[in-house]
């Protein structure tokens, strides 16, 4: 828990597949295997935003999808107004980590419990999911930007090279950057946790009275991993508008929330290796048994959320590292024999 | 010799839950440096009124002084940060953590990071838990968590020490040890002790203050309170004797 990170194996590990797949990927998969990959690392990186604030400070969401969604269509309107993606970019980030910032003060300045948190949470989504939908007339429109209702925005711009807005990526080149992104953001954030902001997480996580009588301000420092997360979940959301190409109120839905939340569970809390382990295994499942039409898609991935719980409620990168941490200390006992 | 300026008062305090007064009045002064033992039978509001002075219940009326400065209301972390170290009735650690990070962790509020280490390390020793040091809190006896808990508070130092029911749980020999560790902190720091164990007390206590319904029912020193009959009769009962 205590060694330090440069001494942690898996953190060079995590980052060396990263790299490994950011270089050697574009040259042996297909365009198709590419598309469906730069998926996984966009989902990724959504799915971190969660299991940096439920594992590493404590803060259980319901509403990530509500910042996703925030920062898909943060980009896709600024993107459209703005003929670049440079700057909407940065906004997808920046807007709802202000907007999480704000959300956060309220919640945690006014002691909300945790049920009731993760109620407001759920509420924030599904008002903008609401709100969202009800914009389809022409009236609705930001700039050149029509919100258009249920109908989703069309046509967000691809992500072009920063100050050339002609310079459009190709899918290969958008794999690549995203690629970049998600090892930059394991970086971070596991930096981030092995700070000193990142031990009162941990503490607060683990007894918020104790980190107060410490002297810590609980509610400025949970504000403040809020916001970072939910920035975080808007960066995806903008890069899975311009990923799509088209955003719609489905990246509001209680869907989204609830997947960062079964990835987090299935993959560990309390890791972040884990959940994006189990964004890639889950959503190659899901797309399999799509395809084979046999069963429906949710049902079975239900099932196998229901047994993952139940069966290995740790996740499962904890739940395998302590067994090969039990298997270590059976060995040599075995071999006395 | 003038009379020291107090480093906490307080005047008229009350905590009122509902229609109960859990603390009535309280006019309350301590000198810099004191060692004071809060006494009472249960219910008698020593808790409430402890947790009005860390912040952790806003009292209903009344002031609260640290140093002068009006903290009433305060937030629990403001106060802690003007120097005050608190342990609670319930040790109240971060579990999954390890003692020696417990510990760290309180020192690096008030120090950089390799004066945080080294002053961890001392507190470990001093609090004689230095084998406990890599073990995660949450699986540790009572009376362990008690003496981490303790380390927690001292490590940085702080000027006032309020210490509610310490010796809670804890073996003879722990006792003993954190009997010497209050005297020792006392000849530093101002301290206020909420205690029920009579050995521990006598140990340590010196001008002590009895609660009762939620006022102060006597101040004197520990030996006159022993003898007290009224005391006796509303608090220590039989332990005064045996403890005589």
């Amino acid at each position: 828990m205590e060694t330090s990170l440069h001494r942690d194996a898996g953190f060079w590990v995590m980052i060396a597949i990263g790299l490994a797949l950011l270089v050697a990927g574009p040259l042996v998969w297909d365009l198709f295997q590419i598309m469906q990959i730069t998926q996984y690392v966009v989902l990724s990186v959504y799915v971190l935003s969660l299991s940096y604030i439920w594992g590493f400070g404590g803060i259980l969401s319901f509403g990530q999808a509500a910042f996703f969604g925030l920062g898909a269509y943060t980009f896709s309107v600024a993107s459209i107004n703005m003929g670049e993606t440079t700057f909407p970019f940065l906004l997808a980030f920046g807007l709802p980590a202000l907007f999480g910032a704000a959300l956060g003060y309220f919640m945690f300045y006014g002691k909300l419990s945790d049920v009731y948190m993760g109620v407001v949470t759920m509420v924030v989504t599904l008002i903008f999911w609401k709100l969202i939908n009800h914009t389809a007339g022409p009236e609705y429109a930001i700039g050149d930007a029509r919100l258009g209702g249920f109908n989703g925005i069309p046509s967000v711009p691809v992500l072009n090279v920063p100050g050339k807005p002609e310079a459009w990526l190709d899918p290969g080149q958008m794999f690549q950057v995203f690629m970049a992104i998600l090892v930059i953001l394991y970086i971070v954030l596991r930096t981030l946790i092995a700070s000193d902001f990142g031990r009162v997480s941990l503490g607060i996580r683990e007894n918020e009275t104790r980190a107060a009588l410490l002297g810590y301000d609980v509610r400025r420092h949970k504000v403040i991993v809020f916001a970072i997360g939910a920035g975080i979940a808007g960066m995806a959301g903008g890069m899975w508008a311009t990923y799509q190409t088209f955003v719609d109120p489905n990246v509001f839905s209680l869907e989204m929330s609830a997947k960062a939340l079964i990835w987090t569970m299935a993959g560990g809390v309390g890791t972040l290796a884990g959940p994006i382990i189990a964004v890639v295994v889950l959503q190659y499942l899901s797309l399999k048994l799509g395809e084979m039409h046999v069963l429906n898609n949710n049902f079975i991935l239900g099932g196998i959320m229901m047994v993952l719980v139940l069966l290995v409620p740790k996740g499962g990168l904890p739940t395998l590292r302590d067994a090969l941490v039990a298997l270590k200390a059976r060995t040599p006992a075995a071999l006395q024999r | 010799m003038s009379e020291p300026t107090p480093i906490l008062t307080t005047e008229k305090l009350v905590m009122q839950f509902g229609g109960v007064t859990a603390v009535d009045h309280v006019d309350f002064s301590l000198n810099p440096g004191e060692l004071r033992c809060l006494l009472g039978p249960n219910g008698a509001g020593k808790s409430t009124f402890f947790k009005c002075l860390t912040g952790q219940l806003k009292p209903t009326s009344g002031t609260i002084r640290l140093n002068g400065q009006d903290i009433t209301g305060w937030e629990t972390h403001a106060i802690v940060n003007l120097g005050v170290g608190i342990k609670t009735q319930v040790p109240n650690l971060f579990d999954g953590l390890s003692a020696y990070e417990n510990i760290r962790m309180a020192a690096r509020r008030r120090h950089l990071k390799p004066m945080a280490k080294e002053r961890a390390e001392e507190m470990l020793e001093k609090c004689g838990i230095t084998h406990l040091a890599r073990r995660e809190v949450g699986l540790l006896a009572h009376g362990q968590r008690q003496l981490v808990e303790l380390a927690t508070v001292l490590a940085p130092a702080p000027a006032l020490v309020l210490l509610d029911e310490p010796a809670a749980g804890m073996t003879g020999a722990e006792r003993d040890r954190l009997a010497d560790l209050v005297l020792e902190t006392a000849r530093r720091a101002a301290v206020v002790v909420v205690e029920h164990d009579m050995a521990f007390i006598r140990r340590i206590a010196k001008f002590t203050t009895v609660f009762n319904r939620g006022a102060i029912f006597r101040e004197a020193m520990i030996g006159d309170i022993m003898t007290d009959r009224a005391v006796q009769e509303i608090y220590l009962g039989k332990q005064a004797d045996v403890a005589a």
